[in-house]
């Protein structure tokens, strides 16, 4: 995909500034999922079941190449065909085979952000495709031409309204329709396409590898329908995702509906483990599965000493949603598939720290996230880490450079430092709005009153 | 007992009244206050920013200013972060990071304060945790006991845990978000005369927005509040 | 060389290559042991804090119930049909799966599941901890998911209290797809409002037989 990050600041402030009902949106929907969170974790022992997810998946990752093996000699036991991918090209060729084999003329889409990743649906459209996005949120997007804004709820940035002007203008629903009449005006379309549609198009939450299954977790069924009627399907993949055992299933598909909506379990889950049809020896099911095993900087990201443990992520987007900075914006403002804490720790290492440079500094550091990862990833210190790779990289901007060692300079002679203290008290406002990080805070802000005494002139007084 | 007051930078430059209030308190209450007057800043600014080796030549400064203080007492809590959690990993040693804290927690884990006084009766309050006070720290209800246990009715605030915004470089960097984070915790503030807070970045920066707004709020630090809480204000 | 054989080529090198870049990344790092079964699970009520040990299908009912499924319970196939017969009078079609017995069939004119008013199954087990019934793809998936209503038949003895014994119950005969229902289709999805029966059916009927005790 096309990576936008390096606006992220105009980006920011053009969302917050033109269009303040997003961030009305995004902040009502992510309090509602952290309310939610934390109702669906109080009965439990977040603490032991936290400790526990991160450890299985910090065993898989570190024993990754045995694993994937291990799932991919399950799946083709099982008739599925296994396709391993390094790049987003690969992916295409491999949907190109597959299109002009079976002369696929129409897509059935469940969400997927690694699809997004990929930039699959501008692909399968230059194929002559037809792609029906089918998870209601992704299918609201694509009509708008948008990406997703969120991990688990791609439109959660639009109001009721912004719906019924589209679905009016596409699908002809009343400009007045309720939520129900537009839910099944999408309903009825889809249908049609769920019918007719050759392939079918997932994602994957967890791909076991005792057993080669590939679970998905979902609440409006898009998920088991797509990977159901249509005559193929194809299950993307990322290499991260797997789980080392059957048994470890159950407790991430708990905890990671909990950390996402704050429900027990996804309402349905699929957890497939080979083509069905004549060739599974069952009624019905896709006749072909294809498992796409897809890297796309994964490996990369497996070898930095640092931030390899973000791999661990379940995209639960409990981190998105505790988040005062995406809060503001939602995730258009990040200019990447993935936003938020885990999108601008993954960002830089899956597509490198220019292309994305601001994410990392795009937190204030109030360390909200770490409090409600799954899988205990140190989001801020893996921020921070990023921080310092950029400054090592000479990648900040020369007046911060300047700025923090004029700090250090005078901050390591006291001296000096009383003394800068005190011209500071001296120097008008309009002088002091001059220098350029003063004038980004005059942005909104009223400047700090300094024509006080110090308070080491206070004890030099002696203080009473 | 002898501590050593660390005003830090902001605490030095914008809240000197405010540091001046905690030295009042803790001679109020028997302790003998020290100021070394080579400290500066901590070096948080350019730690948070990611320039680890200038963050580094502070801490060593601040480490050496501190290197025979009994206790550290900082009016801050990112401060006081700051030197419990990062000077470890810059410095190698933990001589200092075990003996700073943060004022209320000084108060109430150290020297055992229930009870300050009376100085806030019938006065009506809104706390905001600074972030790190409150997630690295763990300081969250030292501060609350001791304003409530001096009369204030600290007045609920759904936000009173959200990030206010400041952050740091954060601000600067990215001030239209900065902004925008800073509303929403105007926007939801309850009723009341005074929003009091440990940190003096939170401060500046609920202020500045509150005045650029024209909100007639009055943001008082919690060294102040605690010293009129003592009824030594009065 | 035709399509096929030359991506199938292209692929095992991507595969080489993958699987060598992730054995390189992992060669200094110090392997992470698998911590085992989650600590506690075994012993009531367990991390995630499961009422019910009890009585499962209690917990079972009050779990489906809140994510808006619907309970009938029914001691034995006497009281089974007598219901059945009530409930079908509700419907001008059925789409049955091949897993129902035919005393479990409602008497109604067939249709194909996409046209049928109801869908009728019979799941293979059931989870108290999250309200989940296990259904598998060997008695056909279409009429677990096209037609607007879905009634599951389920034993009480399947009722497992937690979701891992449920699967656990499943691991060593897996159907191609083994799917969780756990309520009606929802979504939030426009304007956060919560709407029933989008795709999936909107209406799920948990249908257990017999006592579990």
């Amino acid at each position: 995909m096309e990576v936008h990050s390096r606006d992220y600041r105009a980006r920011a402030r053009s969302i917050i500034t033109e269009t303040p009902e997003v961030r009305e949106a995004v902040t009502a929907a992510t309090q509602t999922f952290v309310e939610h969170r934390l109702e669906a974790f109080a009965e439990c022992d977040e603490h032991a079941l936290s400790g526990w997810a991160e450890r299985v998946k910090s065993h898989a990752l570190t024993h990754l190449g045995d694993y994937l093996e291990e799932a991919e000699a399950r799946l083709v036991e099982r008739g599925a065909h296994v396709h391993w991918a390094e790049t987003a090209s690969d992916v295409h060729r491999i949907f190109e085979t597959i299109v002009n084999e079976h002369g696929v003329q129409r897509v059935v889409k469940a969400k997927s952000m690694l699809s997004e990743e990929l930039s699959l649906n501008p692909f399968l459209e230059g194929c002559g495709v037809e792609v029906f996005e089918t998870d209601l949120g992704e299918y609201i997007i694509q009509l708008l031409g948008e990406p997703p804004s969120h991990i688990v709820g791609p439109s959660i940035h639009k109001s009721l309204d912004d719906t019924r002007v589209i679905f009016h203008e596409r699908l002809g629903t009343p400009r007045d329709a309720s939520p129900e009449r537009l839910a099944e005006a999408a309903r009825e379309l889809l249908r049609e396409a769920f019918l007719t549609a050759e392939l079918g198009v997932s994602g994957g939450n967890f791909l076991v590898a005792e057993t080669g299954s590939i679970a998905l977790i979902e609440n409006e069924g898009n998920i088991r329908l797509s990977t159901s009627v249509p005559r193929i399907h194809v299950a993307l993949v990322g290499i991260e995702k797997v789980l080392p055992r059957w048994a470890d299933l159950s407790t991430f598909l708990q905890v990671t509906a909990k950390s996402a909506t704050g429900q027990p379990v996804g309402t349905f889950v699929s957890i497939i483990q080979g083509p069905g049809g004549s060739s599974g020896g069952e009624p019905d099911g896709p006749e072909e599965l294809h498992v796409v095993l897809v890297d796309n900087g994964r490996t990369r990201l497996l070898a930095d000493p640092e931030v390899w443990e973000a791999l661990r992520c379940v995209r639960c987007g409990a981190c998105l949603n505790i988040c005062p900075v995406y809060r503001q914006t939602g995730g258009h403002a990040y200019g990447y598939v993935y936003s938020g804490p885990i999108g601008a720790v993954i960002g830089p290492g899956l597509v490198g720290l220019e292309e994305t440079l601001p994410l990392p500094f795009a937190s204030s550091a109030c360390g909200a996230c770490a409090d409600v990862c799954p899988v205990r990833i140190p989001i801020p210190h893996l921020l921070h880490v990023w921080r310092q790779r950029a400054v090592e990289r000479g990648l900040t901007s020369d007046v911060e450079r300047s700025a923090l060692r004029l700090l250090t300079f005078a901050a390591t002679r006291s001296r000096v430092f009383g003394w800068a203290g005190r011209m500071a008290a001296f120097l008008p406002e309009w002088v002091l709005r001059r220098f350029p990080l003063l004038r980004d805070w005059s942005i909104g802000r009223e400047t700090p009153k300094v024509d006080g005494p110090s308070f080491r002139e206070l004890w030099d007084e002696g203080i009473e | 007992m002898r501590v050593s007051l660390f005003v830090t930078c902001l605490g030095d430059r914008f809240f000197a009244d405010a540091a001046a209030d905690a030295v009042r308190l803790l001679r109020s209450l028997d302790v003998e206050v020290d100021f070394p007057k080579n400290q500066t800043c901590c070096g948080q600014p350019a730690w948070n920013a990611g320039h680890v080796p200038q963050a580094r030549q502070m801490a060593t400064h601040t480490a050496a200013v501190f290197a025979d203080a009994d206790y550290v007492v900082l009016p801050s809590g990112s401060c006081t972060a700051m030197l419990r959690h990062t000077y470890p990993r810059l410095l190698e040693s933990s001589a200092v990071a075990e003996r700073s804290y943060e004022l209320a927690e000084f108060l109430v884990d150290v020297l055992g304060v229930t009870e300050l006084g009376r100085g806030l009766e019938g006065r009506r309050l809104a706390y905001h945790h600074g972030c790190h006070a409150l997630r690295e720290l763990g300081v969250e209800e030292q501060p609350v006991r001791l304003l409530e246990s001096a009369g204030a009715a600290l007045v609920p605030w759904e936000m009173d845990q959200e990030c206010c915004g400041f952050g740091g470089l954060f601000s600067v960097k990215t001030p239209e978000v900065s902004v925008a984070m800073a509303d929403r915790k105007l926007d939801t503030l309850p009723d009341v005369e005074t929003v009091v807070s440990a940190d003096g970045g939170c401060l500046l920066h609920l202020d500045g927005r509150a005045r650029r707004r024209g909100k007639p709020i009055r943001f008082q630090s919690l060294a102040s509040a605690l010293w009129e809480a003592r009824d030594g204000g009065a | 060389m035709s399509r096929d054989v030359e991506e199938s080529i292209l692929s095992r090198d991507a595969r080489g290559r993958i699987l060598g870049r992730v054995r390189e990344a992992n060669r200094d790092r110090e392997p992470v042991s698998h911590p085992g079964s989650l600590p506690g699970a075994a012993e009531p009520p367990g991390p995630f804090g499961v009422a019910g040990q009890a009585d499962p299908v209690g917990a079972f009912e009050n779990r489906f119930r809140a994510a808006g499924g619907e309970v009938v319970r029914l001691p034995d196939e006497e009281a089974a049909r007598a219901w059945l017969e009530d409930f079908a009078g509700g419907f001008e079609s059925v789409s049955v799966c091949i897993g129902v017995p035919d005393a479990l069939q409602p008497v109604l004119p067939t249709a194909p599941p996409s046209e049928a008013a109801l869908g009728v199954s019979a799941a293979v087990g059931a989870a108290a901890q999250t309200g989940s019934l296990l259904l598998s793809s060997r008695e056909g998936r279409r009429s677990q998911l096209l037609p607007p209503v879905h009634l599951v038949w389920v034993r009480a003895q399947d009722v497992r209290t937690t979701l891992g014994e449920a699967l656990e119950a499943c691991r060593e005969n897996l159907p191609a797809t083994l799917a969780l229902h756990s309520g009606p289709s929802k979504s939030a999805d426009i304007g956060q409002i919560l709407v029933t029966g989008v795709h999936g059916p909107g209406r799920i009927i948990a249908a257990i037989l017999g006592n579990a005790l």
